[in-house]
């Protein structure tokens, strides 16, 4: 039996809550992946009420063979039937292959039309790769491109405790031969022309979605969304976010209820927009999922640190300095998350 | 050090989020006090690795070198000499 107690809604003491929940040895993960049939159910009456309130036909999804799209995916089907659900696989030249066939597999496997719509040609148009070489070339002298696979990186927060400082990591034959520090203004310009990729992808759903009367359904989740891992007008811009409220660990406890593909289901998250797949871990979490996930769980229900310790298995000092790590990053990421600010004019 | 010290304050007026009229300890956290952020601090050690030329070991690049006046004086100073 899993117990839960949801502190914000309890009228006690804080001494009795931590005495209380310490008592009931709270399981995060446990709770995470909690009534996870219930859940599924109230995402997919979210998805119908809000294509009846845009008055819209159906939903038009990006597929991008990760796990999240393949939830969102499957969820719509389920709920608006696959005829009224359209994927769009979007691959461009540093997409993982798997990726394309991951993606067009689970369309077919729930029976849903969907096309592929390489947006490499819109990003050699901007010369995105051309201006990415040049930046790596100019950070790594010794990169060759036709022997080097690349990533970025940056250090492990937990058993390092470095700065958050990005780094170039060259790859020949799957293994990793030299990183090298990218400059400030080399890690802008990249992150600039990184995000051209999800925001074409984001202007294909649109231009796709509107010809066909269909609202543009978003898949970021709560762990991005609180980090402000997402681009913004780029996979941020849908029209809806049916799992934004779903920790990462909530996200793969609904994939195992959908029995979403084995394959997918076991692939390390990554936004796949490097020429080495690079997972969310060593770019953007710099700890495993599931530590990261109960950080954030943990910060929002205010639980204790003894707790956080026992569920974690992390020093109190750790658990700290990960919290002001998480606390760091969700404010300089507040402008992502944030809607143009309006100035009117009778106010 | 006074010198070092002196220049990265300059570096920080110019540079970071701070008013000119900003009073800071030599142990004052940067990024508590919102001086500088994720990407200021990627110019700090761009600038400092320039100025001095020094080249700023991964194992350095820690907050406790690069989240005070007087760690980032320290740490200079000690890769400089």
């Amino acid at each position: 039996m899993i117990y839960f107690i949801n502190i914000n809604k309890m009228a006690i003491e804080r001494d009795d809550i931590m005495q209380a929940v310490q008592e009931l040895n709270v399981p995060i993960m446990e709770e995470l992946s909690r009534d996870i049939e219930n859940l599924a159910s109230k995402i997919r009456g979210f998805i119908r009420s809000q294509i009846v309130s845009f008055k819209k036909k159906g939903a038009l999804l990006g597929v991008s063979g990760g796990i999240d799209s393949a939830v969102a995916l499957t969820l719509c089907v389920q709920e608006l039937g696959s005829e009224n659900v359209y994927g769009l696989l979007l691959p461009e030249k540093e997409s993982a292959p798997s990726s394309k066939i991951l993606g067009a597999e689970i369309c077919e496997s729930l029976g849903v039309s969907y096309e592929n719509v390489p947006i490499s040609p819109i990003l050699e148009s901007l010369d995105i790769y051309k201006k990415k070489e040049q930046i790596i070339k100019r950070t790594c002298p010794e990169y060759d491109s036709r022997i080097h696979k690349t990533s970025l990186i940056l250090p492990d927060f937990l058993n390092q405790g470095l700065l958050n400082v990005p780094y170039i990591r060259l790859i020949k034959d799957g293994k990793t031969v030299s990183k090298y520090r990218l400059k400030a203004s080399d890690y802008l310009e990249l992150i600039g022309l990184q995000g051209v990729k999800q925001r074409s992808r984001m202007v294909i759903q649109y231009m796709v979605a509107e010809k066909m009367n269909y609202v543009v359904c978003g898949t970021t989740n709560k762990t991005e969304l609180v980090l402000g891992q997402f681009v913004k007008y780029g996979d941020g811009g849908v029209d809806l976010e049916p799992l934004a409220d779903c920790y990462k660990t909530q996200i793969y406890a609904l994939g195992k209820f959908l029995n979403v593909n084995e394959e997918i289901l076991t692939r390390p998250p990554s936004a796949d927009t490097w020429s080495h797949y690079t997972t969310d871990e060593e770019f953007y979490w710099r700890m495993p999922m599931h530590v990261i996930d109960q950080l954030l769980y943990s910060q929002e229900q205010h639980l204790p640190l003894e707790i956080i310790e026992k569920n974690t298995g992390l020093s109190r000092d750790k658990i700290e300095k990960a919290h002001r790590h998480l606390n760091k990053i969700k404010n300089t990421t507040e402008y992502i998350r944030a809607i143009p600010p309006i100035y009117y004019l009778s106010k | 050090m006074e010198q070092i010290k002196n220049c990265i304050i300059d570096y920080l007026k110019a540079n970071s989020f701070m008013d000119k009229d900003t009073k800071f300890g030599d142990n004052d956290s940067l990024t508590q006090s919102g001086i500088i952020d994720s990407i200021g601090l990627l110019e700090l050690v761009d600038y400092i690795s320039e100025k001095y030329s020094i080249e700023i070991p991964e194992d350095m690049l820690t907050p406790e070198n690069f989240d005070s006046l007087q760690g980032i004086t320290n740490m200079i100073f000690k890769l400089a000499k």
